[in-house]
């Protein structure tokens, strides 16, 4: 029995002593970034890339955000074109219907159900921006991260009011589309946290927040045009203002639209381009008046920032429809700037950022000064400056009609001609209208702007609208994920 | 062991008989064993081709004998014996039971058992019929041959890989079972080669199992390797070619017929000028059969070289395999080779020290063409006929080197890719595809063990084994630069290159695994009194894993022949990548067994084993896993002394736990993203632990007419409770990863039944094996913020079984606008005349995801079973194995996408039945390049696929007496050669939920020859 004994301590010794050698259950991870190892320490360029990389869900790259071609959760490229363009009167999915991509049809035709990825689309781009934020803000906030990075607090100020601008952008996007939506203002700490999380927040809670990081945002912008001088694609002080501005718009307040416009007006900086087509123009970025707000796309450049919508409109995507062409006057040279059509090469300069060719570099415009001085004629007209609204919608005609054409020719004499003065408030919110659609095509403005006139129900109803379109459904898939504790919107 | 004294005693009860001359004679007599009369006994004459059996009472005629001949008498479980007949005309003979036979030794894990005192629920694989199958897996010889192990391929191109599951599917996650090969453990077994194996066994119970705690709730597959017997020493060569062919290939249609449907679905769509009508008859059009341009016939051959024997000190076996697969698809492109060799070394050192080896090399090589998802096949089944496989020589855009249509309808001036290019060419030539394709893995394998066995006492035993699983795996690929220039890289640096693989580029990865196991084991055996057997095994195991990898690419390749694809051929300054990560596991483990059998007749075993592993947090490091089980031998009690039909009965019962780990290294852990954007990649678990699988079986053996008759049955209810969920976060928390939790709950319970019959009476022998089993799968629990895991086509929900089918139901097709107005009252949005007609659930008149849809189909078989037959007449041989599942559904993507989409792909024939005006069919759509309901998921693409399958059928014929050779068997074989399925896509038996038309299984014929030096 003493050899039993023996040999089962042999074993046991010779197991445990590999064991113990190996230290074979306690090894560290391999390759993986665990939270003890870089929490108390970022760098400097982590904290910059937390911002920076928060600007992407704007970008039109294809699959700049998610990779992996995912047409089914609608994630290739930022679908505002299929939401505000495609799902108003302004544009068609294709020159040729056709069955590609027939969830862009379902939201053009108003048959689509919770289930349709063009809202999944939009929903995890802003979001995906969201949660960026939140990080950066959780971070440019603490002060012994800040320190330890070695930020200068101009450049934490520079960065947290971006932060606090984009987030605010992303929320107005998200309340916009969906009306009530989970408010997440911090990243949750723990798995748990995250799915309690999971819920939505009444409309005006999520717009108080969008107004506080805005007021957060403005104080603690300079007042320079571009906040850095390197990187001038950076949300300025004027980008803050102006969405502030755009904010009040959609809650029909008129004063502070107004007020806010002069205060961006104060600025300084902004005013129509001569050209037309300059603030879409490749070669002009950031060297024009108009353009307040946009992303930098750039060709050549890892990782990847190119113009993906230059791709989908080389297979046939985003055609005008008969009535978007049919509401451009004679020879308003705008209509070939926003499509080339069916007799031309079949192209949007506007989206692309050449007149001739179907380059990578267009950037992707989103608030530009003409947009501005419109919503100032709306509030102007609204709040009854009759004169005031006419002599903006001439500027805007005149600004049009002297530009030259896609060929670059002279409109001819006679073109958009000024319109008389008015005081009839309906007159002139029509032709403010009719101005909106043409200045703005395929600039993805379309759909709020009939659905905050009201006037979605009467313009889209052939197509299939009805009142409560005027949210779009919440992702099924999120609804599901958080296993139903976020809602839908009626309707759906 | 006790090793019982084989008794011989022969009974010679006669008289001497008439003359001595070589008359044949009528010779009778009885047979019985210690307890009285044999019925069923085997009676033949040797050499010659007259045989009889004896009858109820024991007894035998049989005629015509020489009266120099001799009588072999044969009965499963007893020793045959051989007589001469000397001139004798009754022959009584007492036939002794076989010890070793009955008694026949199984491995358990760790250590081995009579069979006859097993009480877990135990399959012994009949490797020998197994040879039969001439499958080049060793995963897909499993199939239909024991109850409760479903097999299924994920692909038909050589060197696909086969999922076994082993009663049913336990997990959410990864359910592939554990293999133990020589004692060492692996999770695939693809690099073995089948005519090495020795036994092969399904642990499917918790109590055979959950000696292998953490690993095993999955099932167990135990397996060993052939080895020399003393003294013999023998050389065995085969060979077998084979002919491949595609099978249940569907028609599509024809240039004329394409252009016909295509302007129908025009018409149906748009109004105004058809732009298909006016292309009808254009002449640059070609009349393309896809399908037969992809597949030609294929080859696989197999040749094995076996030698082995040994001295009583030492035995020996060698072997050399080879296995290569060329597979249906066109080119040389498709391929799949394999080089085995193998060494299996015992050696009784001293009287009390044994060691041994068992050593495995595999070399392989697999050439890949894209076979699943958006494979060349699908894009074959989808091009359209009118495009010609090659492209004119006059054309501008022709090349030798690439004479291959890809847009021939593409208008290159300006960007419109728009209507010429979407009204035929929608995706690439899958024969182009074939034709460029160099996608390569090899795979060099080493696999095996060392152990040394010391005897301690009579009674105890010391055993080490240590085993290695070391890989190397290298993939190479190079994609070709071919196609048209569609512009899509103008103003880049590669303007002007095709629009495939642009620009071309090579990319490498090379990678290692190495797993060490180390277990050491005592095993204490002993018989007291003659009627108490006892035994007891500890032990301690180290599992440790460490994989690597490498890889790296370039691109835009100045020459792009053979020669020169690699790294350093490619452009130094951009688009050059590389990468290289590492992961490891260990696992250390305590483990015991204990079993105790009284006097044959009462059993009972527990086992424990105790698990530590690096995969989870040390919260959680150790899970334990106990089994207990107990049987009886009814057939042995005194009452059942007189019952002599009955051979064998016994009941057996377990209980047990048994655990999952299958989860990827690190889950537990909260990680960062590492790269340009910083931020979470997912939360951690630092609670996670181990899922258990409780199991109860209850299972009865039957042994008939001398265990002629054998059969098994069992049920069992599997549970297993805090399953590893990866649970997603809704998108609102950006782009995180699943945080793996314990949360779900899975049952599965079955009967399982086999039946084993051996007939071998005269000459015309032969024997069925049949098995079948059911299986019913519950999702009882799921976390409460992930109530369903979603899925586009299946969801898995409580109350459900696993991953089934949910959508909506197709109940028709609308008619006419009157039946949409009166169904969808609510809202009919595009619905026209000709639209599928789903049922509207709640009845508020229209469709909604939310209300209206249901669950349409269940992807787990309800049913699988297998049957082979074997037979033998004088030097024929004869074998016949059939398969076939019930009571499953497969979602049918390809159907979709070929006969339904709104895009116009090349349809079925089947087309040409859709809807055409009222009353036309209320079972497909009508053709359109708008939806016409198809595009949502539903009934119409879940399809039964129930299928039943012969397998296998061979017929062999063996020479003997050719000089140098003891023997010689030629064969032929044919393999799927007959189905029988109401499923419409390529093959019902591949795995994976949703068929997206993969690569097909093939039938084959295989001539093959077997020779014994």
């Amino acid at each position: 029995m003493k050899n039993i004994f023996k040999s089962i301590l042999i074993i046991f010794f010779l197991t445990a002593t590999l064991v113990g050698c190996t230290g074979e259950l306690d090894n560290e991870p391999i390759g993986k970034l665990t939270e003890n190892l870089v929490d108390t320490e970022l760098a400097e360029v982590t904290l910059e890339a937390l911002v920076s990389s928060s600007y992407q869900p704007l970008n039109n790259t294809l699959n700049g955000v998610v990779p992996g071609w995912r047409w089914d959760l609608g994630t290739v490229f930022r679908n505002d074109i299929v939401l505000q363009d495609i799902a108003s009167n302004d544009m068609n999915k294709k020159w040729n219907p056709d069955g590609d991509q027939p969830w862009m049809d379902k939201v053009s035709d108003f048959s689509f159900t919770s289930e349709n990825q063009a809202f999944n689309g939009i929903w995890v781009y802003d979001y995906i921006g969201i949660n960026r934020l939140n990080l950066g803000i959780g971070f440019l906030n603490d002060e012994e991260t800040v320190q330890n990075a070695g930020m200068t607090e101009a450049r934490k100020n520079q960065l947290l009011s971006e932060a606090y601008f984009l987030r605010a952008y992303y929320y107005f996007d998200l309340v916009n589309n969906f009306g009530d939506v989970p408010l997440l203002s911090k990243s949750p700490e723990s798995f748990q946290e995250a799915l309690d999380a999971s819920l939505r927040s009444p409309k005006e809670e999520v717009l108080a927040q969008i107004a506080l990081d805005l007021t957060n945002a403005k104080s603690l912008a300079s007042s320079a045009k571009y906040p850095d001088a390197v990187e001038p694609w950076r949300a300025s002080k004027g980008a803050i203002i102006a969405l502030q501005a755009k904010v009040a718009l959609f809650a029909e307040d008129w004063s502070t639209v107004l007020s806010l416009i002069t205060e961006l007006d104060d600025l300084g900086y902004y005013g129509l381009n001569t050209e037309y087509f300059d603030s879409f123009d490749a070669d002009l970025e950031f060297m024009d008046n108009e353009v307040i707000l946009a992303y930098d796309h750039q060709a050549n450049e890892t990782p990847n920032i190119n113009n993906g919508i230059r791709f989908v409109i080389g297979w046939g995507f985003f055609a005008p429809t008969n009535d978007f062409m049919n509401a451009f006057e004679s020879n308003d040279p705008r209509l070939l700037y926003t499509t080339t059509g069916d007799a031309g090469d079949k192209r949007s300069p506007k989206l692309i950022g050449s007149r001739t060719g179907l380059i990578e570099y267009g950037n992707k415009v989103y608030i530009r000064y003409a947009d501005v001085l419109l919503w100032k004629a709306e509030a102007q007209n609204e709040t009854g400056d009759y004169d005031g609204a006419v002599a903006i919608i001439n500027q805007i005609r005149e600004r049009a009609r002297t530009s030259t054409d896609v060929n670059g020719i002279a409109v001819p004499a006679g073109t958009l001609l000024d319109r008389p003065s008015s005081t009839d408030p309906s007159v002139i919110k029509g032709w403010l209208m009719h101005e909106r659609r043409v200045e703005l095509g395929f600039e993805s403005q379309r759909f709020n702007d009939l659905k905050r006139w009201g006037t979605a129900s009467t313009e889209l109803s052939s197509k299939g609208f009805q009142n409560h379109h005027n949210l779009y459904p919440i992702p099924q898939i999120d609804i599901d994920k958080s296993g139903g504790t976020i809602t839908q919107n009626p309707g759906y | 062991m006790i090793k019982k004294q084989i008794i011989y005693n022969l009974l010679f009860v006669g008289t001497l008989l008439f003359g001595s001359s070589l008359i044949a004679q009528t010779i009778t007599g009885v047979v019985s064993d210690a307890s009285g009369a044999l019925p069923g006994v085997n009676v033949l004459v040797k050499g010659a081709s007259i045989g009889t059996s004896t009858d109820f009472d024991g007894k035998y005629t049989i005629d015509n004998v020489k009266e120099n001949a001799i009588l072999v008498f044969s009965f499963l479980g007893y020793n045959t014996q051989e007589i001469s007949v000397n001139s004798q005309t009754v022959i009584n003979v007492l036939l002794t039971e076989d010890a070793q036979s009955l008694d026949e030794v199984v491995l358990v894990g760790y250590s081995s058992r009579k069979k006859s005192t097993l009480t877990g629920a135990l399959s012994v694989v009949d490797v020998e019929g197994l040879t039969k199958a001439r499958t080049e897996n060793v995963a897909q010889a499993l199939q239909g041959q024991v109850a409760g192990v479903q097999v299924a391929s994920n692909s038909g191109a050589p060197g696909g890989n086969f999922e076994v599951s082993i009663r049913g599917v336990g997990t959410i996650g990864n359910n592939t079972p554990l293999y133990i090969i020589d004692g060492v453990p692996s999770r695939d077994i693809s690099f073995l080669n089948q005519s090495d194996i020795k036994t092969m066994s399904v642990l499917k119970d918790a109590a055979a199992a959950s000696i292998y705690g953490a690993r095993a709730s999955a099932g167990v597959v135990l397996i060993t390797t052939k080895s020399g017997a003393k003294g013999k020493m023998t050389l065995e060569a085969s060979y077998y070619y084979g002919i491949q062919n595609a099978t249940n290939l569907p028609t599509m249609l024809n240039a004329d017929q394409y252009m016909d449907v295509t302007e129908k679905a025009w018409n149906n769509t748009f109004t105004g000028t058809n732009p298909y009508t006016a292309d009808k008859g254009r002449s640059d059009f070609g009349d393309t059969n896809w399908l037969n341009e992809l597949f030609n016939p294929g080859s696989s051959q197999n040749l094995q070289l076996t030698a082995s024997g040994g001295s009583d000190k030492i035995q020996y076996l060698m072997s050399l395999g080879y296995y290569g697969e060329d597979g249906i698809v066109v080119y040389d492109n498709d391929k799949y080779q394999r080089l085995n060799f193998r060494t299996n070394i015992n050696a009784q050192l001293t009287d009390k020290f044994k060691v041994g080896t068992n050593l495995q090399l595999t070399y392989s090589i697999q050439d890949k063409v894209p076979s699943t998802g958006e494979s060349l096949i699908r894009f074959a089944l989808l091009r359209a006929p009118v495009i010609p496989l090659y492209k004119d020589v006059n054309d501008p855009t022709y090349s030798v080197e690439d004479p291959f249509t890809d847009m021939p309808f593409f208008t290159p001036s300006g960007y419109d890719q728009g209507l010429n290019r979407t009204m035929y060419e929608m995706v690439g030539n899958p024969i182009a595809q074939a034709y460029f394709s160099d996608d390569r893995t090899t795979k060099f394998q080493t696999f095996g063990n060392i152990y040394g066995e010391y005897k301690l006492l009579k009674d105890l035993t010391f055993r080490s084994n240590v085993g290695i699983d070391l890989s190397f795996y290298h993939d190479k690929t190079f994609n070709v630069n071919y196609g048209d220039d569609d512009e899509g890289a103008d103003g880049s640096i590669d303007e002007g290159l095709g629009r495939r693989n642009r620009p071309n580029n090579l990319g490498e990865l090379r990678g290692e695994a190495f797993t060490f196991t180390f277990s050491n084991t005592l095993n204490y055996l002993k018989t007291f009194n003659e009627k108490h057997d006892f035994s007891a095994m500890v032990g301690t195991e180290l599992v440790s894993n460490y994989e690597s990898f490498i890889g790296a690419s370039r691109a835009r390749f100045p020459y792009t022949t053979d020669e020169f694809r690699y790294l350093d051929q490619g452009e130094l300054s951009i688009d050059v990548n590389n990468s290289g990560n590492a992961s490891e596991y260990g696992l250390f483990s305590v483990f015991g067994s204990t079993s105790y059998v009284f006097d044959n007749k009462y059993m009972v075993t527990a086992n424990l084993r105790a698990d530590a592993s690096s995969r989870f947090s040390e919260n959680n490091r150790w899970g334990y896993f106990p089994s207990v089980s107990a049987g009886w031998k009814i057939s042995d009690e005194d009452f059942l002394n007189d019952v002599k039909w009955l051979s064998n009965l016994k009941l057996r019962a377990s209980w047990g736990q048994v655990g999952n780990q299958n989860i990827d290294d690190y889950s537990y852990l909260e990680l960062l993203r590492a790269g340009d954007i910083p931020g979470k990649e997912r939360f951690g678990n630092p609670d996670l632990k181990w899922e258990t699988s409780t199991q109860k079986n209850i299972g009865i053996d039957v042994g008939l007419l001398g265990n002629k008759l054998a059969l098994t049955a069992e049920y069992y209810r599997k549970n297993t409770t805090d399953i590893l969920l990866p649970v997603g976060l809704p998108g609102i928390h950006g782009d995180l990863a699943p945080t793996i939790v314990n949360a779900g709950e899975v049952s599965n319970n079955g009967f399982e039944f086999s039946v084993n019959y051996r007939n071998s009476d005269n000459e015309f022998k032969y024997g069925i094996n049949a098995n079948l089993s059911t299986l019913t799968n519950n999702v009882e629990k799921l976390h409460p913020n992930v109530p369903s895991i979603v899925s586009d086509k299946y969801r898995t929900v409580v109350g459900q079984s696993l991953n089934s089918y949910y959508g909506y139901r197709m109940i028709g097709i609308y008619q006419n606008q009157a039946e949409i107005d009166a169904y969808l009252s609510a809202g009919s949005g595009n619905t026209q005349p000709g639209d599928i007609k789903f049922e509207d659930v709640n009845s508020d008149g229209k469709i909604s995801p939310d209300f209206d849809r249901e669950f349409i189909g269940s992807s787990i078989p309800d049913l699988i079973y297998g049957l082979s037959f074997n037979a033998e007449y004088k030097k024929f041989d004869f074998s016949l194995f059939v398969q076939g599942v019930e009571g499953v559904d497969k979602y049918n993507d390809g159907k979709k996408i070929v006969d339904y989409d709104t895009r116009p792909f090349n349809y079925t024939t089947a087309i040409l039945g859709a809807w055409d005006g009222e009353g036309s069919t209320n079972s497909m759509p009508r053709v359109a390049f708008n939806d016409n309901g198809s595009s949502s998921v539903s009934s119409l693409f879940v399809e039964d696929a129930s299928y039943f399958r012969l397998q296998n059928i061979e017929l062999g014929y063996t020479l003997n007496g050719i000089k140098g050779l003891q023997d010689m068997r030629l064969y032929i074989s044919g393999k799927n050669l007959f189905t029988s399925t109401d499923y419409t896509g390529l093959d019902p038996e591949v795995s994976g939920l949703v068929d997206n038309g993969t690569y097909p299984s093939s039938t084959s014929i295989l001539f093959g020859v077997n020779v014994k030096f």
